[in-house]
């Protein structure tokens, strides 16, 4: 399985702070953000913003990256700290 | 000497004297020490310059990778400029308008450095560490989030 994370304002869109996907079918983060899209329309708005950021076992990461079984892969909106 | 970093975040508040008579405590190699405290406003400005109130900011992090990112950010730094020492805290939770919300300070056998090095982690902390921040004003107000800004991204560009 992968854990997914969100944050922020895409955690409060979506309702909850996280899932988990299936490995199997999966080969890099932008194929586990399509077959989450396929949760609904509010997942597929949700998780098309161009402008969210994704972490791969909490570092920044691409939607290139390749994915495997027992990854944490988190999407949020920009960062705002400081 | 290997560069001396520390990192927290944490949600509760920090005392700045007290950080900085740490950066010097038994250090008498850096004859420069530079610091940033970040605090709460209480307005929040617009691009039409109406300033709306707020009373309290509520920051989010991702666990983990925050104190991660901000590690790495001071390595960064420590691997650019001569530094003696590093500290950085990040707060996180609901916090009032004043308070302390982000502390980097740096010390360097060189003025510059020191400076410099403060500068560039507080514009990567802002671009790359994992914090949202959420303002909420008076009343039945029940927040909105802070929209990340282009000139945060630009100041990268500088270092």
């Amino acid at each position: 399985m992968i854990k997914v994370l969100f944050f922020a304002s895409l955690r409060e869109q979506l309702g909850c702070d996280g899932t988990e996907a299936e490995a199997g079918g999966v080969t890099n983060i932008a194929e586990l953000r399509a077959k989450l899209s396929e949760n609904g329309e509010a997942w597929k708005s949700a998780l098309t913003d161009e402008r969210l950021q994704v972490a791969l076992n909490q570092q920044l990461s691409t939607l290139d990256a390749n994915v495997a079984d027992g990854d944490e892969v988190a999407f949020f909106p920009p960062v705002t700290g400081g | 000497m290997a560069v001396e970093i520390s990192i927290s975040v944490q949600a509760q508040g920090f005392d700045p004297g007290a950080e900085y008579n740490r950066l010097r405590e038994q250090n008498f190699a850096d004859g420069a020490t530079a610091m940033f405290v970040g605090n709460v406003r209480d307005f929040s400005p617009s691009e039409t310059g109406e300033r709306k109130s707020v009373t309290v900011l509520e920051l989010e992090h991702y666990p983990g990778m925050a104190e991660s990112a901000l590690g790495d950010i001071a390595r960064q730094a420590a691997e650019r400029w001569p530094l003696g020492r590093v500290r950085v805290i990040h707060r996180y939770g609901p916090l009032d308008a004043g308070d302390e919300i982000v502390f980097v300070g740096t010390t360097s056998t060189h003025r510059q450095a020191a400076l410099d090095a403060c500068a560039f982690i507080m514009d990567f902390l802002k671009s790359r560490a994992p914090f949202w921040k959420r303002e909420v004003g008076e009343g039945t107000d029940s927040g909105s989030w802070v929209e990340a800004r282009s000139s945060d991204e630009d100041a990268l560009k500088k270092w």
